[in-house]
C-alpha cells in the first residue's frame, strides 16, 4: 500500500507502454481486419454458392472511418450536452432542474433508437443526421447519470472546504469537482461509446454509410460472409475503444 | 478584531441565533461553546459569510463583512473545520498550499511557505508533501488542515469543532501544540467546541450560549467561579468544577521554594496542573510532592494546604 505512490513514479516509458498493449493489441487487430478483403478464401468457405464474399460495395477502412466519425459525433455531442446539463443542474441557480434533466435523461434512453430513426428521418431526411440524432440520445442518459453521481458523491466537508478557502464557484467546479467525479464521469461515457459503437450500424437503414451496411445487405440478401465482415469490424472497434476506456479509468 | 452587533439569522421559523452581541479582541483566543444546535458554528460561519446573516450587523477591524467581496473575505480568513475537508485528490503540500495559490503568490514562495508551515505544524516535509490525505492518521490529517488554515497568514482563524473527531489522547496533544502556535502566532482565533474541559482549557475567553443566545462569557476561572445560571453550571461539570479549576492551575503557581525539611519521596512537574498533582498525592497517599523543572532537578515543593490554599486566596 505504501509503495503505490512511489512507484507510479518510478513508471519507465517501457512500462507505460505495455500499459497500453491491451487497447493497442485491439486496435492492430482491428486495422488488419480492415485489410480483410485479402482473406477471400476464408469467407468462400462460409458462403461456398453466392458470387461475392467480401463485401465491396466501399472499402472496409472507409466504412471504419465513417462508423468512428458518426459515433465520434455523438458521442461528443452526448458528452458536451450530457456533462454540461449535470453541471448546470447542480449548481445553486439550477438546482430546481434537476429531476426533470434525470428524467429526460431517463426517456431518452427508453425510446429505442430503431424508433427515433422513425421519427427523425422525415424531418431530417436519409443520411448521417438522423442516425447521429438517436445515437446522442440514446448515449445521453449513462453520461447524465455518471456525472450527477459523480459530483454527488462529493463529500460535503470537501464542498465546504472549498468555499471556505475562498474558492471562487468556477475553481470549485475545475478543481475539485470535475477531477473528483472524473473517474464516474468517464466510465459513464465509456459506457455510452461502446453501446454506441454497436447501435450506429443502424445507420445502414437509414442511408448513412458506415459498418452497419455489410451487415444490412448481408441480411436483405442472405449472405452470411458479410454479415460477418461487418460484425467482426463492428466488435474490434467496441472491443479497442473499451479497453482503451478501461485503461484511461485504471490510471486515475 | 471582530465584532458582531445585534446578529440574527433565521432558518425558516427556526431562529439559530437570535440577537448576539459580542466583540473579540485581536490576538484573542475566544472560545463559542454549548450543546449542539445552540447556533455555535452558524455564528462561526456568518463570520466569513458561508451563512449569510439576517440582521445585524458583522465586522471584522471595523468594516462590515457585507462590504467585501466573500471569496477575498475567505482568503483572508482560516478556516479548519471537524472532518478536516482537505482535497483527497490533492497531495498535503498542494493542500497547504491551496490559499497561497488562489492568491497567485508565486511559486518558489508558495513552496517555501508550505515547508515552513509543515515543519511548524510537526509534518517532517520529506516523509508528508507527497502524501495523500487517505495515508494520513486523523491527528496528522487535521494538522495539515490548521497547516492549509494558516497558509496565507491570515490575522483571524476560525476553527470549528476541528478536534471533535480524534481521539482523546490526540485531541490533547492538537490542543497543546495550538495553545504553543498561538503563543507564538497571535491570532485572533474564534473556536467552536461542545467540549468544556477542551473549551476551558484553550480560552482566553469563553462565551457560553444556548438557544441562539449568549448566556454568559468571561475567562475560565470567572466562569468556574461564577456561572451565571443552572445551565452554565451544569456545563461546567457540576461537582467537578473544583477539578476543572484545578485543571488550570499551574503547579508552579502554587509551589513554595524548597526548605530545610527532606525532600518528599514523590515528583511532579513545574508546569503539570494542580489537577494532576492532586491524583498523584492521592494515588501515593502523600500530602507533600517535590516539585521538579524540565531536567528534574528539584525546585521546590507543594503541600496538600498549599494546594487547597488555591481556592482560599
Amino acid at each position: 500500500m505504501k509503495s503505490t505512490a512511489l512507484d507510479a513514479r518510478r513508471i519507465t516509458p517501457l512500462a507505460r507502454a505495455r500499459r497500453w498493449l491491451t487497447p493497442l493489441a485491439w486496435l492492430a487487430l482491428l486495422l488488419l481486419s480492415a485489410g480483410m478483403g485479402q482473406l477471400e478464401w476464408l469467407f468462400r468457405l462460409i458462403e461456398p454458392d453466392v458470387r461475392a464474399v467480401v463485401y465491396r460495395r466501399s472499402g472496409f477502412f472507409a466504412l471504419l472511418g465513417q462508423h468512428i466519425l458518426v459515433v465520434g459525433v455523438a458521442s461528443l455531442l452526448a458528452v458536451v450536452l450530457g456533462v454540461g446539463a449535470a453541471i448546470a443542474v447542480t449548481r445553486p441557480a439550477g438546482r430546481d432542474f434537476l429531476p426533470l434533466v434525470s428524467q429526460l435523461a431517463s426517456i431518452g434512453q427508453t425510446f429505442p433508437p430503431v424508433a427515433v430513426l422513425a421519427l427523425a428521418v422525415p424531418v431530417l431526411g436519409f443520411g448521417t443526421l438522423p442516425i447521429i440524432v438517436a445515437l446522442l440520445l440514446y448515449g445521453l442518459l449513462p453520461i447524465v447519470r455518471n456525472t450527477l453521481a459523480g459530483i454527488g458523491s462529493i463529500p460535503a466537508e470537501v464542498h465546504e472546504a472549498a468555499r471556505g478557502m475562498g474558492m471562487t464557484a468556477g475553481q470549485v467546479l475545475r478543481q475539485v469537482e470535475l477531477p473528483l467525479a472524473a473517474p464516474v464521469i468517464l466510465a459513464g461515457i465509456r459506457t455510452s461509446v461502446t453501446i454506441n459503437i454497436a447501435t450506429a450500424a443502424l445507420g445502414a437503414t437509414v442511408g448513412a454509410s458506415n459498418l452497419g451496411d455489410p451487415i444490412i445487405t448481408g441480411i436483405v440478401n442472405g449472405n452470411t460472409a458479410y454479415i460477418v465482415q461487418g460484425a467482426v469490424l463492428i466488435g474490434l472497434l467496441a472491443l479497442a475503444v473499451d479497453s482503451g476506456f478501461e485503461r484511461l479509468l485504471r490510471r486515475g | 478584531m471582530i465584532e458582531l452587533f445585534d446578529v440574527t439569522k433565521r432558518f425558516g421559523d427556526e431562529t439559530a441565533v437570535d440577537g448576539i452581541t459580542l466583540r473579540i479582541e485581536k490576538g484573542e483566543l475566544c472560545v463559542l461553546v454549548g450543546t449542539s444546535g445552540c447556533g455555535k458554528s452558524t455564528t462561526l460561519r456568518m463570520v466569513n459569510r458561508l451563512i449569510e446573516h439576517d440582521g445585524g450587523e458583522i465586522h471584522l477591524d471595523g468594516q462590515p463583512v457585507r462590504s467585501f467581496d466573500e471569496v477575498t473575505l475567505r482568503r483572508r480568513i482560516g478556516y479548519v473545520i471537524q472532518s478536516t475537508g482537505l482535497f483527497p485528490h490533492w497531495t498535503v503540500a498542494r493542500n497547504i498550499g491551496l490559499v497561497p495559490r488562489l492568491l497567485k503568490w508565486p511559486r518558489a514562495r508558495v513552496r517555501e511557505r508550505v515547508e515552513e508551515l509543515m515543519r511548524l505544524l510537526g509534518l517532517p516535509v520529506a516523509e508528508f508533501a507527497d502524501k495523500y490525505p487517505r495515508q494520513l492518521s486523523g491527528g496528522q490529517a487535521q494538522r495539515v488542515g490548521v497547516a492549509r488554515a494558516l497558509a496565507a497568514d491570515p490575522d483571524i482563524l476560525l476553527m470549528d469543532e476541528p478536534f471533535g473527531a480524534l481521539d482523546p489522547i490526540t485531541r490533547e496533544t492538537l490542543q497543546h501544540e495550538l495553545r504553543e502556535l498561538q503563543a507564538r502566532l497571535h491570532k485572533t482565533i474564534v473556536f467552536v467546541t461542545h467540549d468544556m474541559d477542551e473549551a476551558l482549557s484553550l480560552a482566553d475567553r469563553l462565551v457560553v450560549m444556548h438557544q441562539g443566545r449568549i448566556v454568559q462569557q468571561g475567562g475560565p476561572i470567572e466562569l468556574l467561579h461564577d456561572p451565571a445560571n443552572a445551565f452554565v453550571e451544569s456545563l461546567l461539570g457540576g461537582m467537578d468544577r473544583g477539578l476543572k479549576e484545578a485543571a488550570l492551575i499551574k503547579v508552579g503557581e502554587r509551589m513554595l521554594p524548597l526548605g530545610p525539611r527532606l525532600l518528599a519521596s514523590e515528583r511532579i512537574a513545574y508546569g503539570a496542573s494542580l489537577s494532576q498533582a492532586l491524583s498523584v498525592m492521592l494515588w501515593h497517599q502523600v500530602d507533600r510532592l517535590t516539585v521538579v523543572d524540565e531536567e528534574d532537578i528539584p525546585i521546590g515543593e507543594l503541600s496538600l494546604r498549599r494546594l487547597l490554599g488555591a481556592r482560599a486566596s
